[in-house]
């Protein structure tokens, strides 16, 4: 394996990590919600896939990120927009419940079996590039992520929802106080997370050809992992975050022993439980922690 | 309070649950149905587990997502105790050499269950430092993650779990009148806990910790001693699950049950006893009602699979958003009161102090 390779495994999957702890770390900041129910945006993002497959690629991923951008906005007005201003751990609570409704639902009516989607053929090629064959698939979401994580720097940077949204981060009632309307603003974050989950499913799609109802758990742990490390609430370190974890997931990939390699989950949550223990903060700290 | 009061409010919470226990499984086992008296187990597992996970969560204020893995350690343990040694070879043709002597240890089953509880609160001895300081978010998250690493160890630690083939051989051997006893077991030592020296001082420090820890107290020891005996009693309830359910895998200790018990320590009230008791004993009649109904029986028309998880969750997001403090409202059973004027604003008499909400 070269370093070119090694360079693009970790950038794609360094890439959707970090949008995933994005996601995350943009509602914690917010309104102090850790949204256990974020694997199940990503696993409405795979069913839409699946209903829309047969459309062309464009109308599919806008229908797609319609799709998810309205179940996070239901959630948003009948479970939690209720529940403001509680606790973040009954939050928590409360988000875990959401999922396990969201999973049944979509057992209710899609199905419980695992649905296969064919990824796209110019997806499925490889590149030559400098030497080594790269898959386009890879590419892509490298510049998708990049293309992605730009996009929300300026929107936080140059738009004034942006700055209302970096005010309700820092001090929620003082921004409440100064006219920034509250369910707009939570709303939209809201709708923030649903495009990045949104544009993470379909790269996890398009990589795994499959749905199932169960698709998003582990990119929900991958999520709440990175966010931890990056300093919950941060968004540059949930964006930091991501991309470590991208990075110490395929570095543990190469250098754990054979029999060691089937626990590399295990020792994840293990760093994650020590980097908790240790620095409960993260790595970068969020200018106010909700404890 | 005269003395004689405050000795019948601490002894009639525990004394009155386990009589509701025991009253139960008297009708139920006279009832003589086996559907219902399996239900009625399960339900009864679930209750030491839940008041298990209470004697933590409820006494410090510290909400776990990780005590399924205690549960987990508790079944599998008690699984090695007493699998028939002869099957033993066969299930585990591949284990290392350290572990050999799980191949040829056996004890009976009721030693097995508190032999399981000391494994899980050994265990749990030994990852106290990481999970004890935290409390809040952080320690849901912290929680979380143990759940993740016991769960992937035993799915990916073939030769010893036999990973996600599931473990056979264990013997159906738990009987109503078990589960009712260790439910009854699992009251009186969480109340006493509760109760002690030790408990009073995490509950204190669970109001306020900064005072508590002003006032001297160690916040971080009480707290140990109430994870690794919580511990104690979800790996017990995790020994009777594996004699009940005799197959299982680690997808059984997982976010599912532990959605489950959440769900019924919340549902009742995670402030006091009687509201884990009450929350798993309404959880489980009302999952057993719709499972029912789900099942076509009454409206003779088949529900969607799902249907049953789907209204048990929106009605504990509806108790979270109408009623936080649980069914109970943080309150334990109140004590029966000798008839006078005007009792009917004198029947509350609380006997634990308010929750923190959480």
């Amino acid at each position: 394996m070269t370093v070119l390779e090694y360079l693009v495994d970790a950038l794609s999957g360094g890439g959707i990590y970090a949008l995933l702890t994005i996601g995350l770390a943009l509602l914690f900041s917010v309104m102090g919600l850790m949204n256990f129910a974020y694997g199940e945006l990503i696993m409405t993002g795979g069913f839409a896939i699946y209903l829309l497959r047969d459309l062309p690629w464009p109308l599919m991923v806008l229908g797609t990120i319609a799709a998810v951008v309205a179940i996070a906005l239901l959630t948003e007005r009948l479970a939690f927009r209720p529940l403001r201003g509680a606790s973040p751990l009954t939050l928590l609570i409360a988000a875990f419940a959401v999922s396990v409704m969201l999973q049944n639902a979509a057992r209710m009516t899609v199905g419980p079996r695992a649905k296969g989607v064919e990824p796209y053929p110019w997806l499925d090629g490889t590149i030559s590039l400098g030497g080594v064959d790269v898959q386009v698939l890879d590419l892509v979401t490298i510049v998708v992520a990049l293309a992605l994580i730009g996009g929300l720097v300026a929107l936080l940077r140059r738009t004034r929802l942006g700055v209302q949204l970096r005010a309700a981060a820092e001090d929620f009632e003082m921004a409440s106080l100064l006219g920034v309307k509250a369910n707009r603003v939570i709303a939209a974050a809201f709708a923030i997370t649903g495009v990045l989950a949104a544009v993470a499913s379909l790269m996890l799609v398009m990589k795994q050809g499959s749905v199932s109802v169960t698709i998003g758990s582990v990119p929900l742990l991958i999520a709440f992992v990175g966010a931890v490390v990056g300093g919950m609430g941060s968004l540059q370190g949930a964006a930091l975050g991501g991309f470590l974890l991208g990075a110490v997931t395929a570095v543990l990939d190469a250098a754990l022993p054979g029999e060691l390699a089937p626990f590399r989950d295990a020792f994840v949550f293990g760093l994650v439980i020590a980097m908790l223990a240790t620095r409960p903060q993260g790595l970068v700290p969020a200018p106010e922690v909700r404890v | 309070m005269r003395a004689s009061d405050r000795l019948r409010a601490g002894l009639w919470p525990p004394l009155a649950l386990s009589a509701l226990v025991v009253l139960a499984a008297l009708v139920v086992s006279g009832a003589g149905d086996v559907v219902i008296e399996r239900v009625a187990i399960l339900a009864l597992i679930n209750m030491v587990i839940v008041v298990g996970l209470w004697s933590f969560s409820g006494v410090t204020g510290v909400v776990s997502f990780g005590h399924v893995s205690f549960a987990a350690i508790g079944a599998y343990a008690c699984a090695y105790l007493t699998i028939p040694v002869a099957m033993k070879r066969g299930l585990f043709p591949e284990m290392p050499g350290f572990l050999d002597f799980l191949l040829t240890v056996h004890t009976d089953f009721p030693t097995a269950i508190v032999l399981s509880g000391l494994t899980a609160a050994l265990f749990a001895l030994v990852a106290a430092p990481a999970f004890v300081r935290l409390s809040g978010v952080q320690a849901g998250i912290a929680t979380l993650a143990l759940l993740a690493v016991v769960y992937n160890v035993l799915l990916n630690w073939e030769q010893v779990t036999r990973g996600s083939s599931t473990m056979i051989g264990v013997p159906a051997d738990l009987r109503l009148a078990t589960a009712a006893l260790w439910a009854v077991v699992a009251i009186c030592v969480a109340w006493a806990f509760a109760r002690s020296r030790v408990g009073l001082r995490a509950r204190a420090a669970r109001e306020d910790e900064a005072a508590a820890r002003s006032l001297g107290l160690r916040v971080v020891a009480d707290r140990t001693v109430a994870w690794c005996l919580s511990a104690f009693l979800v790996g017990c309830g995790g020994a009777l699950y594996a004699h009940f359910i005799t197959t299982f895998n680690p997808d059984q200790f997982y976010l599912q049950l532990t959605f489950v018990v959440l769900a019924m320590l919340v549902l009742g009230g995670i402030g006091s006893l009687s509201g884990a008791v009450l929350g798993t004993v309404v959880y489980s009649l009302l999952a057993e009602l719709l499972r029912r109904l789900q099942g076509g029986e009454w409206i003779g028309l088949d529900l969607p699979a799902g249907t049953a998880e789907v209204v048990l969750a929106a009605l504990l997001l509806l108790m979270l958003v109408k009623r936080p403090a649980g069914l109970t409202g943080g309150r334990e059973l109140p004590l029966p009161r000798p008839r006078r004027a005007g009792a009917g604003s004198a029947g509350r008499a609380p006997t634990a102090p308010e929750p923190t909400q959480g």
